[in-house]
């Protein structure tokens, strides 16, 4: 039975891959009929050939009574009108939100696609920039070389001046040490000299010597008067 | 076909066999299956959207143990919003006039919520039946006043589907006989009642979603104090 039937089938008996949703739905005339049932139609009746046919199935089933006018007749023709008015007025509201609700839904997965996007090109945009950083790099190096042979350059004479000061101060303290055991030479020398200079005056040698001077002043307060 | 006002109400019978459960589960065949497509038609966006929006509002109140319900309150607002809807269009049969089917769906429901109270924090459910702040001479009275509210709250909520639907249908049908009979003696005032008809299939409209939300959020509110 399964390969007899097979000529039979119309479409692929596989779910995948799914066809894509028709953009519109059927036409329809009225609502509710379909228009192909027009175009069926049409051939033998023309464009007035289906109203005919509803308009004699209608007054067939009311002088016939097999269908009865009773209350719900009524109650019918109040709740068809609630919905024709509702339908009218709040369908294209509601297939709009329909639509939004959708929209939504592939604005969403769009953007993150997009987002993906941005992200890569600009990890890109990077990637260029430090490939360009690369090619400098040789005047960076030189740079740094020159920076630091500077600075070894600025530590050694620091170093070579402090060696100088270093000697400099030893040596000046050999100086002021030969300076100072001279001049202690000298004072102590001529305290020497004082002290037996001193001592070898006799009191003898003291009379004559004040004696003279008193002569010697007096000779010269005797010019100095004269001067004035 | 002459149909007598309370034809409506009696179950449907074709040659013999009862359609009762055809009409029950008919509605189940209106909703659109869930596809495995990831962009769908319309109705099944709305469909799906509807769901999420009932399922959230009666969720909220809930705390974790209480979303196992999900399932069984929003599949039961949707079969009572549409066995309502549907039962406004003309000869049709509504199974929810029926008191049989609104106990059969009250009764299991609130033990259920009793139960589970009674098992899980005996004192706490038994606490609901004395409310705070009362003055000590009224706690016996109010206990048993208390009792009595709480055992008749499956009769309420069957009772209060019943007599909403059947009054609704009913007097769309007095009505409705109304303005024929009087379509032939004044017909002016037939038009005033059909006027006056437009106006209560309105409202039976809307009683029709009210409803069944009703009996979907007392049943979670008795399930937030027990669950």
């Amino acid at each position: 039975v399964l390969h007899t039937t097979r000529p039979l089938h119309t479409s692929q008996q596989c779910s995948a891959p799914l066809p894509p949703l028709p953009e519109k739905g059927g036409e329809v005339r009225h609502g509710l009929i379909p228009e192909e049932f027009f175009q069926f139609l049409y051939p033998k009746t023309g464009v007035t050939g289906p109203y005919m046919l509803g308009t004699g199935l209608l007054l067939y089933l009311l002088s016939k009574e097999i269908y009865v006018i009773n209350h719900e007749t009524v109650a019918a023709a109040c709740i068809l009108t609630v919905i024709i008015y509702a339908v009218k007025k709040f369908g294209g509201d509601v297939a709009a939100f329909a639509d939004k609700l959708n929209e939504e839904k592939i604005a969403t997965a769009l953007a993150v696609k997009n987002e993906a996007i941005k992200d890569l090109e600009s990890a890109i945009e990077q990637e260029k920039k430090e490939q360009w950083r690369v090619e400098g790099r040789s005047y960076l190096f030189d740079a740094k070389r020159n920076n630091i042979a500077m600075l070894l350059e600025t530590n050694y004479r620091e170093r070579l001046m402090t060696v100088y000061n270093e000697v400099k101060k030893r040596l000046d303290y050999q100086v002021a040490m030969q300076n100072l055991r001279r001049q202690k030479e000298q004072e102590h020398m001529i305290q020497w000299v004082e002290k037996s200079v001193v001592q070898s005056i006799t009191p003898q040698q003291q009379k004559e010597s004040i004696a003279k001077c008193i002569l010697d002043l007096k000779a010269l307060s005797k010019s100095a008067q004269a001067a004035v | 076909m002459n149909l007598s006002f309370f034809d409506q109400f009696s179950s449907p019978c074709l040659l013999g066999i009862p359609l009762i459960l055809l009409a029950t589960l008919f509605p189940a065949l209106l909703l659109p299956a869930p596809n495995n497509r990831w962009i769908t038609n319309r109705l099944t966006t709305l469909q799906l959207w509807c769901i999420n929006l009932i399922t959230k509002q009666l969720m909220i109140p809930l705390n974790k143990t209480g979303h196992k319900w999900a399932m069984v309150l929003s599949s039961l607002m949707i079969f009572l919003l549409l066995i309502n809807l549907l039962g406004l269009l003309p000869y049709t049969f509504t199974p929810t006039t029926q008191l049989s089917m609104n106990m059969a769906l009250a009764f299991p429901l609130w033990l259920a919520t009793l139960l589970i109270g009674l098992r899980n924090q005996p004192s706490t459910s038994l606490g609901h039946l004395l409310p705070e702040g009362t003055p000590t001479p009224l706690i016996p009275a109010l206990i048993l006043i208390e009792t009595t509210s709480l055992l008749i709250r499956p009769l309420a909520l069957g009772v209060r589907l019943t007599a909403n639907l059947t009054a609704g249908h009913l007097l769309i049908q007095l009505i409705s006989t109304a303005t024929i009979a009087l379509l032939s003696i004044m017909p002016s005032v037939s038009i005033l009642t059909s006027i006056i008809l437009l106006l209560l299939t309105m409202l039976e409209v809307a009683v029709a979603m009210i409803q069944a939300y009703v009996f979907v959020l007392l049943l979670s509110l008795y399930l937030q104090e027990n669950i």
